[in-house]
């Protein structure tokens, strides 16, 4: 059994700290975060860990998951590249890009590469409507903006993460 | 009194305290602004449009803080750049709300077109069709025609159960949230959330069992469309084609003001059945809400099961014969010199019926029993609420205290009131001995140990919350019989009653003693003098002719069918074949209240009429006419005509003085303003138009008495402490079967043992053991819950072990 309390008890109680007591519930988020760490994902064992911790009920915690984009009840690549398709985005030919970038890795939308390593999705509006196509990467525990995108400038991106993750198979 | 505001909504003036938003503004004035997810009941959130409006507000001068006026002398007006939301736009002073300009009409329109872009237009075999809001309002408001492509809607999954009672649709789902907020905010079980967002939004329940909460029907009623429905109602009839018969709802002491809605159907041979139960509004009681006992548990009044016929016992075996031979031998009987009849009633049977029997009894030297496993009607009947009382006023500076009663389980109507109550600043004050659902919105919450209870109430009131309780404007008392007995509720009883006359608390609106009955007429009963025997079995074992109606002791207590066995002769009237009824020499097949007129007192002393919603349908009598059959061969007069009873027993009954069932039948406006005819506003319950029923008047002088605490068992080693609870999902005395919609929640025979206690006996959840209580032995199935005390073995009533007060249980 690997609970988020046995595995993260330090980030748990720095977490829980931030938060009057009365107030549990808000620290859903981060203890999400934590939970999807490690896997990319949230166990449905660690949904009903975080229900307890905070006394909620775990549909109350699924609603949350539900609602943004940046967190995975479903196994992805280790890196997601969260595109945009929302209006401004739209109108900055998002989806034309959405679609070349599907293409270069071979997959179609919501899919992952073979290799693991990246999963494309389309995603509603991330805040940044003047600078589109715009997405969002999620991946090694980060969470990185890339605004005003083209497939050239994606591409390069592509190569860096999949050098990164090589450099690490071969140090 | 709030300040008031006057305002102008279209041409009409109108004025409402300061505070009111548009939309209820507009209702006062009869203008209807149509809505999907504002619900007067809830608190407003703008989510689907549906209430733009045209708003205008006086414009004031800066500069000196003056309104400005126009050249006519009139204050200037100035309308917003954009449509406001009626919802969530509270009134101000002189403000303009336009709500029939074409500006208007085409922002409903839009948003009809709108939702309607992927609703399934499947009216025709939706349950909602009929009774829509979606519907009405796309024909009152919406467009003709839709400029989306038909081919280009979005589909999704459209059988959805949430739990085995409510299905979703997530296609007519128009993402109102009023299902998510009322379970949330009123129901308090946030057991069903949004997941995902804009077209992938669906409803979601992560519980087991799905959507576990005991309040999951109402959601069906808000939802305003047809995406919550029923499993006992789906496909069941369409909304039009039946009638609505008032009732009110018979499975606990709240008195539920309800709607049975009936219909002709091929199914039951061409009869009318009752094919849905529905909330009908007393904002006094219920408000628009049920439980899902009361919504589900009504299938036992059409059951196939029911007696038919009257029978006698020949040659040992039961016979069916005709009315008169019944009658005849209960006569005969009667008549032998040996006399002395004693009824034993249940609070299941309508005043009409226990007045009659009281009066047959009477008559022939007999006595009357009441059959209850708790006590404290005496006092209820001296203390209790008086008229003009109602919990939905308490707030501030008020206080309830609640003792031995798990509220949630054994009146959830109560729990839902009190909440609010505490909501609205009410100091509630609990007393039990182990955790339950009203602990969380308490004040004060304490816990004794079973058998302490009096020691507990005495340290209470001597304590922080009696200070509380005295000091406070307004004291409601709710008594319950967890781990108690008839004696030691009594005792409680006592106790409450006490502080009550102490404090001043009696006799004005809004303060009492309730008792937190399981049956619908508990306290009709006790009203009309109908008293628990000291000794049962004793009473039962030198009667000559008994008369047992709307109880079954002997499917209770083998003790007790033991005694009954050896009755010299056993009348029994009832609706199914009990295990009293098996020992019987005449059985009376009885009529269900749904099947006859009639009058409950609930908990709260409100007397409440309910009406036939289906014609008598089988050989069957009231008691109140076997009473009075019974009689008239006697050569006594005792009436038969129900409404005429009632009239004789105000006439001699204090409490009811002044009251007929035309007094039962007055109603007069309630808020929120709701109506079938305008569902939209606040969903498909019923408008009352049939009474709200009358608070029975407190008579006599209330005094101080010194409890009577009853001995505890003495202790038995390793024994543990045998508890009697009461569930809300047991068979009590409703008669709920376990085939029926609600089977999967119904408990049978099972006993909760703390997680230590059952770990020193080595027993894990859901083993089948055998306990020893009251030199038997009873197949039991092992339930473990923390909040369990240690030492205590709880047992829910009425699923046939005879525990009926503290005692000793081996395992």
């Amino acid at each position: 059994m690997n609970t988020l309390a046995e595995k993260y008890p330090q980030d748990i109680k720095r977490i829980l700290a931030k938060y009057p007591p009365e107030q549990k519930r808000s620290a859903i988020m981060p203890l999400l975060f934590l939970a999807q760490r490690e896997t990319g994902q949230v166990s449905p064992e660690a949904v009903q860990e975080i229900a307890s911790m905070l006394a909620v009920s775990t549909t109350e915690i699924t609603s949350v998951m539900g609602f943004y984009t940046l967190f995975h009840d479903h196994p992805g690549g280790r890196y997601r590249l969260q595109v945009c398709h929302d209006l401004s985005c739209a109108l900055n030919g998002a989806e034309t890009f959405l679609e070349q970038l599907c293409r270069h890795l071979g997959i179609e939308e919501g899919q992952t590469t073979s290799d693991g390593l990246f999963t494309i999705e389309a995603v509603p509006c991330l805040a940044a409507c003047d600078k589109g196509p715009v997405f969002q990467l999620q991946g090694d525990g980060e969470i990185v903006y890339y605004e005003k995108q083209t497939l050239e400038s994606a591409k390069a991106l592509l190569e860096t993460l999949r050098q990164r993750a090589a450099g690490e198979v071969t140090p | 009194m709030p300040k008031l505001v006057n305002l102008t909504i279209n041409h009409t003036r109108v004025t409402v305290p300061e505070g009111t938003l548009i939309v209820d503004a507009a209702k006062e004035a009869g203008i209807n602004i149509p809505v999907f997810c504002y619900h007067p009941k809830m608190e407003p959130v703008g989510m689907c449009r549906m209430c733009l409006v045209d708003v205008a507000r006086p414009v004031i001068d800066r500069a000196t803080g003056q309104p400005v006026l126009e050249a006519d002398g009139a204050p200037k007006l100035s309308f917003g750049p954009k449509l406001e939301t009626a919802c969530t736009t509270p009134v101000s002073e002189g403000m303009l709300v336009v709500e029939d300009s074409p500006k208007v009409t085409a922002a409903r329109k839009d948003i009809l077109e709108f939702l309607l872009t992927s609703h399934p237009l499947d009216c025709p075999i939706c349950d909602k069709g009929g009774e829509c809001p979606l519907q009405n309002l796309t024909l009152g408001y919406g467009p003709t025609e839709s400029r989306f492509d038909f081919a280009d809607k979005l589909h999704h999954a459209k059988r959805v159960p949430l739990g085995e009672l409510i299905f979703l649709d997530r296609e007519r789902c128009i993402q109102c949230g009023r299902c998510v907020r009322f379970q949330e905010k009123i129901a308090g079980d946030p057991v069903i959330g949004f997941y995902q967002r804009g077209r992938k939004l669906e409803i979601q329940t992560q519980t087991q069992p799905g959507f576990d909460s005991i309040f999951s029907g109402n959601t069906s009623d808000i939802c305003p469309v047809g995406a919550l429905t029923t499993a006992d109602f789906r496909f069941g009839a369409r909304p039009w084609e039946m009638e609505a018969h008032p009732s009110i709802c018979a499975q606990c002491a709240v008195g539920c003001n309800i709607v049975f809605n009936t219909k002709r159907e091929a199914r039951s041979e061409g009869g009318m059945a009752i094919k849905r139960v529905m909330p009908r509004q007393n904002e006094a009681v219920n408000e628009i809400w049920l439980c899902d006992k009361g919504r589900f548990g009504y299938h036992y009044l059409q059951s196939g099961e029911r007696l038919t016929r009257p029978m006698i016992r020949q040659n040992g075996e039961l016979v069916p014969v005709s009315w008169e031979t019944a009658t005849d031998t209960i006569v005969e009987r009667l008549k032998t010199g040996r006399s002395g009849l004693t009824v034993l009633a249940g609070g299941r049977l309508a005043n009409e019926d226990l007045f009659n029997l009281k009066r047959l009894a009477d008559a022939e030297h007999g006595k009357t029993l009441f059959y209850t496993h708790m006590g404290g009607g005496d006092l209820t009947g001296q203390v209790g609420l008086a008229p003009g009382s109602n919990l939905a006023t308490l707030g501030k500076g008020d206080a309830v205290l609640v003792v031995a009663s798990d509220l949630h389980e054994e009146a959830p109507i109560w729990w839902l009131r009190l909440k609010q109550a505490a909501a609205r600043g009410a100091s509630l004050v609990v007393l039990n001995p182990r955790a339950t659902r009203l602990d969380d919105f308490a004040a004060i919450s304490q816990r004794y140990h079973y058998g302490r209870v009096m020691d507990a109430l005495a340290a209470l009131f001597a304590g922080e919350a009696g200070q509380v309780l005295s000091q406070a404007a307004n004291l409601v008392i709710f008594f319950g019989s967890e781990g108690l007995g008839v004696d030691g509720s009594q005792a409680v009883a006592q106790a409450c009653a006490n502080l009550l006359i102490r404090t001043g608390h009696t006799g004005r609106p809004n303060n009492g003693l309730v008792g937190v009955w399981s049956e619908p007429n508990a306290q009709g009963a006790w009203e009309l003098g109908y008293r628990p025997a000291k000794n049962l079995t004793a009473e039962l074992a030198e009667a000559h002719v008994t008369l047992v109606a709307g109880a079954d002791p002997a499917g209770d207590d083998p003790a007790l069918a033991e005694t009954l066995q050896q009755s010299e002769f056993l009348v029994v009237a009832d609706l199914f074949m009990t295990e009293t009824a098996k020992r019987a020499n005449v059985v009376l097949p009885a009529l269900p209240y749904s099947e006859r007129e009639g009058s409950f007192t609930s908990g709260e002393r409100r007397v409440q009429r309910f009406t036939a919603a289906l014609p008598p349908r089988e050989k069957a009598h009231t008691e109140a006419m076997i009473a009075a059959r019974v009689a008239a061969r006697l050569g006594l007069k005792i009436e038969e005509s129900l409404p005429v009873v009632f009239e004789k027993l105000a006439a001699e009954t204090p409490a009811f003085t002044g009251l007929s069932f035309d007094r039962l039948a007055e109603t007069h406006p309630q808020k929120p303003l709701l109506s079938r005819e305008d569902l939209y506003y606040s969903g498909t319950a019923y408008e009352n138009t049939a009474g709200l029923g009358c608070t029975l008047a407190l008579t006599g002088s209330p005094a101080e008495a010194e409890p009577v605490t009853p001995e505890l068992p003495a202790p038995v080693e390793n024994a543990l402490l045998a508890v009697p609870i009461t569930r809300l999902y047991d068979r009590s005395s409703t008669l709920v079967h376990s085939s029926s919609i609600l089977g999967q929640r119904m408990i049978g025979a099972e006993v909760w043992l703390n997680p230590q206690d059952a770990a020193e006996r080595g027993l894990s959840a859901g083993a089948e053991i055998e306990i020893h209580l009251k030199s038997a032995n009873w197949p039991v199935k092992v339930v473990i819950n923390a909040d369990v005390p240690a030492g205590a073995a709880l047992l829910p009533r009425s699923v046939g072990i005879p525990a009926f007060e503290l005692a000793a249980l081996e395992i």
